[in-house]
Formats: C-alpha cells, sequence, structure tokens
C-alpha cells in the first residue's frame, strides 16, 4: 500500500538525566520511502533512529510503527520485524556469512533449509558470490563486510529498515558504489527507509526527505531542493556552499523544462513577426514526426520566408528526460552555451533547458 | 658418581613402584578435575552475573582476591577444624586457589564483547538469553577458555599440597620420600610431577588455540 504511514512520531523526547537529546521531535514516514536524518555530531540523530526500533526507550511523546504504538508491542517482536544496519556493521565473528544473513531467522527458529535458500536469494540480491557464504566476516573487505550488513537487515522481509550512518565506515568510492546499489535496489524492494548520516550529500542523494536536526530538535523537513532554498543561518552554514549542486543533482531536468518554444515545421512559411517568436532569436526546426531537426536564426529575417536548410544548425547533444539538472549544467559549461535540448528515448524533441530556468526553479 | 648413582635410583623407582605412583597420579588427575568441574560451574556464572549487575563485580573480585593470597598451609589451618581432613578440604582448597581466574576472565571476556556486535544483535531481536548463548558465550570463549587453563594447571600444582591435608596425590609421593629419605623417590615424584604439569600446559594450550581459531577475533594463524 503505497503511501501509508508506516513510522510516526509525535513530539518524542528522550532525557538521560538532565539533558534532553531529543527535544520534541515529530516525522512521519511514508511507505517506499528513504527519510533521511542529519545533524551535526550529538544532535540526536542516531538516538532518534534507536528509539524506532527502542535500543533507546524514549521518554516521552509516541512512537507508532504500522499505526501501533510501540511501548504495546513485544519489543523483540518490533526488532525482528525491522531491518537494522549500523555503521560498525557489527557482523558476528564467530559465526559464517550465511549464519550472519540468516541471523534474524535462527533468532525466528526458522529450519535450516529456509536460512540457507534466503542467505543465498540475499547474498546474490547484494552483489557477493555465493561461494561467501561459508566465509568468515574477517575474511571479507569493509565494503563487502556492510553488503553482508545489509543483506543480514532484509533477511526477515522487513518492511521497515533503519540504517544509522551505514556506509560510513568505508572509503570514499566503495561508499558511492553501496549507495547506488542500495538506491538500485530500493527501486524493486520499495522498503520503508530511515537513514541516519551527517554527510549532506549522501543525504541529498538518498532521501526522498530529508530532516535537520540541532540540539535534539528537527529544525526542518523537506526535499533536497526545500533544504538548499531555507534562508535559516544554521542550516545555510550546515549544507555548505556547494549543496546547492548536490541538490540539482536529485531532480530531474523535465522539472525545470521549456517548452514553449518557438517551432517551425519543415518546409513552412515562417514570419518573424509572429508572436510566438517574439523574444526569441532561434526557432527549432521539426519534422512531421517531432524529431528535431536543429535550429535556424531569426536574425536578419525581415519577412515571410520559407527555412533554408542550408541555415539550419544541428542542435548540440542533447539531455535525456531523466538526467539531472546537474549533469545538464555541467554540460552546459563545458559547451560553452546558456541552454539544453532534451529530447526522449525516443527521439522526439521535449523542449529545453536554459540557466535562466534553472535559476528561477531555485528562486521558487 | 654419586649423582649417576641417583638417576638410576630414580629410573629404578619409575619402572618398579608404577603401580603406586600411577594410583597417586589417578588421585591427583580425579582431585584436579572434580576441583576444575566445581570451579567452572561456579566461576563462569558468576563471572556472567558480575557483568551483568556492575555492583557486584568490585566486592566479588576482591573477596576472591583477598582468598586467593591466604598461603595454602595457612588455608589448611583454616579448613582442618572446620572440615577435618580428606577430600573435601581438598577440593575446598583447589576451588579458593582455581576460581579467580575463571570468574575474572568470564567477566572481563563478556564485557570485551564489542558493543557494535551487541547493539546489532540486540537490534536484530536477540532477547536476553539469545544474546547470551550465541553471542557473548562465544566470542568470549577464548578469554574464558584461557581463565580455565590456568585455574586448572595451578589446581594441579596446588593440588600437590593436598597431601598435608590427608588427600592422596603425587604429593604423598614427594613427602613420602623425604619422610624416608628415598631420595630416589623423592626425586622420581617431582619429576613425574614436573612433567605431567607440563604435558598437561601443552595439552590445554592447544585446546585454547583451537577456541581461539574458532570463536577469537584474532588472526585465524
Amino acid at each position: 500500500m503505497t503511501g501509508s504511514i508506516e513510522v510516526e512520531l509525535q513530539n518524542v523526547s528522550k532525557f538521560y538525566g538532565e539533558d534532553k537529546v531529543v527535544d520534541e521531535v515529530s516525522f512521519h514516514v511514508n511507505q517506499g520511502e528513504i527519510f533521511v536524518l542529519i545533524g551535526p555530531s550529538g544532535c540526536g540523530k542516531t538516538t532518534t533512529l534507536k528509539m524506532i526500533n527502542q535500543i533507546v526507550p524514549h521518554t516521552s511523546g509516541r512512537i507508532l510503527v504500522r499505526g501501533k504504538d510501540v511501548t504495546e508491542l513485544d519489543t523483540v517482536e518490533l526488532r525482528r520485524s525491522i531491518g537494522y544496519v549500523i555503521q560498525y556493521i557489527g557482523l558476528l565473528p564467530h559465526l559464517t556469512i550465511q549464519d550472519n544473513i540468516a541471523f534474524v531467522l535462527q533468532l525466528k527458529k526458522c529450519p535450516k533449509k529456509m536460512q540457507r535458500e534466503r542467505a543465498m536469494e540475499l547474498i546474490e540480491t547484494v552483489g557477493l558470490p555465493v561461494s561467501y557464504l561459508d566465509r568468515y566476516p574477517r575474511e571479507l573487505s569493509g565494503g563487502q563486510q556492510q553488503r553482508v550488513g545489509v543483506a543480514r537487515a532484509l533477511a526477515a522481509d522487513p518492511e521497515i529498515l533503519l540504517m544509522d550512518e551505514p556506509f560510513g565506515a568505508v572509503d570514499p568510492v566503495t561508499r558511492e558504489q553501496l549507495q547506488n546499489e542500495l538506491l538500485r535496489l530500493q527501486e524493486t524492494i520499495q522498503k520503508t527507509i530511515v537513514f541516519v548520516t551527517h554527510d549532506i550529500q549522501e543525504a541529498f542523494k538518498m532521501g526522498n526527505r530529508i530532516g535537520i536536526m540541532r540540539g535534539g530538535k528537527l529544525v526542518t523537513i523537506g526535499t533536497a531542493m526545500d533544504i538548499v532554498k531555507e534562508r535559516d543561518e544554521f542550516i545555510r552554514s550546515f549544507i555548505g556552499q556547494g549543496a546547492v549542486f548536490s541538490a540539482l543533482d536529485t531532480i530531474p531536468v523535465t522539472q525545470a523544462l521549456l517548452r514553449d518554444l518557438p517551432v517551425v515545421k519543415k518546409g513552412a512559411l515562417v514570419d518573424p513577426a509572429d508572436s510566438s517568436f517574439k523574444g526569441w532569436e532561434y526557432a527549432f526546426v521539426l519534422d512531421d514526426n517531432g524529431q528535431s531537426l536543429g535550429y535556424v536564426s531569426l536574425a536578419g529575417m525581415e519577412g515571410p520566408a520559407k527555412i533554408d536548410p542550408e541555415k539550419v544548425q544541428p542542435l548540440p547533444s542533447p539531455s535525456l528526460p531523466g538526467d539531472s539538472l546537474k549533469k545538464a549544467l555541467e554540460e552546459m559549461l563545458w559547451g560553452n552555451r546558456g541552454w539544453l535540448p532534451v529530447v526522449s528515448g525516443e527521439g522526439a524533441f521535449l523542449g529545453i533547458v536554459s540557466f535562466q530556468s534553472c535559476a528561477s526553479l531555485l528562486a521558487r | 658418581m654419586k649423582s649417576d648413582y641417583l638417576w638410576i635410583k630414580v629410573w629404578n623407582y619409575i619402572v618398579t613402584k608404577s603401580d603406586f605412583w600411577i594410583s597417586m597420579l589417578g588421585s591427583h588427575v580425579k582431585l584436579v578435575i572434580w576441583a576444575s568441574c566445581i570451579v567452572i560451574i561456579l566461576g563462569v556464572p558468576i563471572g556472567i552475573l558480575i557483568s551483568r549487575y556492575k555492583s557486584l563485580r568490585e566486592p566479588v573480585l576482591n573477596v576472591i582476591g583477598v582468598l586467593y593470597t591466604i598461603p595454602i598451609l595457612g588455608l589448611f589451618g583454616f579448613l582442618i577444624p572446620l572440615m577435618g581432613i580428606g577430600l573435601k578440604p581438598a577440593l575446598i582448597a583447589l576451588t579458593i586457589y582455581g576460581i579467580l581466574p575463571v570468574i575474572r576472565n568470564a567477566c572481563v571476556g563478556i564485557e570485551n564483547v564489542s558493543p557494535s556486535v551487541k547493539e546489532a544483535a540486540v537490534g536484530m531481536g536477540a532477547n536476553g538469553t539469545q544474546l547470551l548463548f550465541r553471542v557473548e558465550l562465544p566470542l568470549a570463549l577464548p578469554v574464558i577458555f584461557a581463565g580455565i587453563r590456568t585455574a586448572i594447571v595451578m589446581n594441579f600444582s596446588v593440588a600437590t599440597y593436598a597431601v598435608f591435608i590427608g588427600a592422596a596425590g603425587m604429593g604423598t609421593i614427594i613427602l613420602v620420600g623425604m619422610r624416608t629419605f628415598n631420595d630416589g623417590m623423592l626425586v622420581a615424584g617431582t619429576v613425574l610431577l614436573a612433567v605431567t604439569t607440563v604435558l598437561l600446559d601443552r595439552l590445554l594450550g592447544w585446546l585454547e588455540k583451537i577456541v581461539q581459531r574458532k570463536y577469537g577475533m584474532e588472526s585465524a594463524d
């Protein structure tokens, strides 16, 4: 059921003695969504995550998992129904990879055969060879161990995954690889994920929505684009200068697409005085199938005339609708032009993106 | 020439009195096995207990530590008026000496299990018993076993004194050899004791390696 709320926190606080480490935090996470909690160290993000599966019990407020108050659920059962991935991986060094992956199934006393089958299925899901099942954690690299950590969290096929800086302990190259794999995996498994990180790039990349925490309080929630548009001093300094590019990396070019363009049909008569050309120096030339043939300068045209095929210039190499705005902007910069055509996979001309259209997206 | 003569006497004793020293070695081993069983059965749970209840940790380790420092003949001085002589007070004495390393290592071994491993196990829904038996005990096993090894080897040598409290063992051969000025018997008893202690230590060391390889965090070589 897409769109239903899987996890909800209502005014949740956590005290350690007099210390308020989490202060009246409220948010909800929808089914199939990756919700990222981010903030400087000591902001309470990890504590907030750990309250969801009650590794840390909350002091006040309500935590609902699939609509049920966690304090009314059996804690052990609750944890077995939620996948859990931590920064230091925490693989059990005395167990083989298979037994590590199937650990939750062992705790639930599932039959051995089922454990083996599930472990075989999952190790392939996370991109490791089946032969690794009989190895021990110490024989694997950090990145491989973290893959096993993800496989283990998926063993009981939980609806919800909690990930506490899951890629924090691996090198940047491996981290990016693991992030991409998780995103690809998420397209098929569609889990509800609460993801803690301190890396804003990672937050923008992974999160459908992002919650920024500071001093135990949740200061804002929004998409990457909402976050970069925040005026708040703390948020601006926290996300840093380059954040806008990270945010643009999460947005497809179609969001800044200009569709109202001066268009002429091949071989048609063109009147430069036509209102649709107002403010444009160029017109785009399409054939009968909507495929673009190029563009033509309107300058120097004095009256209605046919387009001279000689004067039609080919389009620069286009963006696909799925490309990110960051990628499109990079190509504009490298190609020394202020705009880029967007063409569908089938070759149909959809429109253009320009510096102007990107900027107006940010201003909105 | 005198020393050559001694070694012949020692050899003669070992060959001709094998029935006697083997039975003494048997009693010795039996005493050590019983004492070690008591030490493990009591020591490991106490160690686990004090790793769970931190307030008990220091008092328990202090009391056991004080008992541990009492010289053995002094301890017999306490035990004989209370329990008389024989196997029972000997077992108590050996238990007192052997239990400290077992309790301490069980406690430290459990405490040293990596917090992230424990957190992962708890987070995946291990209950208290599952955490103890599937995670903490297996991972603490190399440390616990090292404590048990220390206790057994120490008990094996402490059991030599059991002769003073009326329990038979390798101490009997040495004491009788001393009292009867039978230097062949005396040295034979000493040599047999030394050899068996070294062999036992080697055997336990080999077992410890196996345990470490299976459960240890140390590298596999």
